[in-house]
């Protein structure tokens, strides 16, 4: 199972302009992507914008994006830039 | 089938005409917009179900099929760090379709140099599941779109 730890640069978070960015490349990936906060929680679905709203991260907080799978080293570090973009 | 109201009273104007590519793109998810009449008012649930999100900008409200409807009222309205928003409702709580979430005034957000359109969108929602889509003057509570 990859896993990349990206802290959320976003002056809105993971919401809206990065939250739609991120789940439109998600949904693009063949297999899962969740998205969990580090230490607490249970991971959300990435490919749903509706989970991704609900966990509520806010800039600064960290996220951990987990995949598994051919690919899914290339697919977690472009969801890691999109995830830490400012 | 979830049958979704309009929040707030105006011209349903359609995604396309937000100013904001992530909503005009449907990138967020199917739905309209509504160009809202200028003046103070209160938007209000367009579903029953749970607040899962209250933004003074924004809310989403869960219904208890899972479907989530997200308000976002006017564009870049984040930055107004809830000036200018009353909140009605608290996160968590459950509403009825047509409750008041948030007061607002669109001509205030406006006068700041901001658009007040407020997108209406079915997240996670496939392009086709939305249909019956309403056109031109809606008032408060009346069928915006539904929702397969």
């Amino acid at each position: 199972m990859g896993e990349r730890k990206v802290t959320v640069a976003a002056e809105v978070g993971l919401h809206a302009r990065p939250a739609a960015t991120f789940v439109q490349r998600a949904k693009q990936a063949p297999m899962d992507i969740t998205v969990a906060r580090p230490y607490s929680g249970d991971p959300v679905n990435g490919k749903s914008i509706l989970a991704i709203m609900g966990l509520d991260v806010r800039q600064g907080e960290t996220v951990v994006i987990s995949a598994e799978g051919e690919g899914s080293e290339t697919i977690l570090d472009e969801l890691a830039a999109i995830a830490g973009a400012p | 089938m979830t049958t979704v109201l309009a929040p707030v009273e105006g011209a349903a104007v359609g995604l396309a005409a937000v100013p904001d590519p992530v909503f005009s793109a449907g990138m967020v998810g199917p739905g309209t917009a509504i160009d809202p009449l200028r003046g103070p008012g209160k938007a209000v649930a367009p579903i029953a179900g749970k607040i899962m999100k209250l933004h003074p900008h924004a809310y989403v409200i869960v219904g208890d099929d899972g479907k989530g409807v997200l308000v976002h009222l006017g564009i870049d309205t984040v930055q107004l760090q809830g000036e200018g928003f009353k909140l009605l409702a608290a996160e968590g709580d459950r509403v009825s379709a047509g409750q008041p979430v948030v007061a607002w005034d669109p001509a205030a957000i406006e006068a700041g140099g901001r658009s007040p359109v407020c997108p209406v969108v079915a997240l996670d929602a496939l392009a086709g599941a939305v249909t019956g889509v309403a056109e031109g003057a809606v008032h408060v509570g009346d069928e915006l779109f539904r929702w397969e």
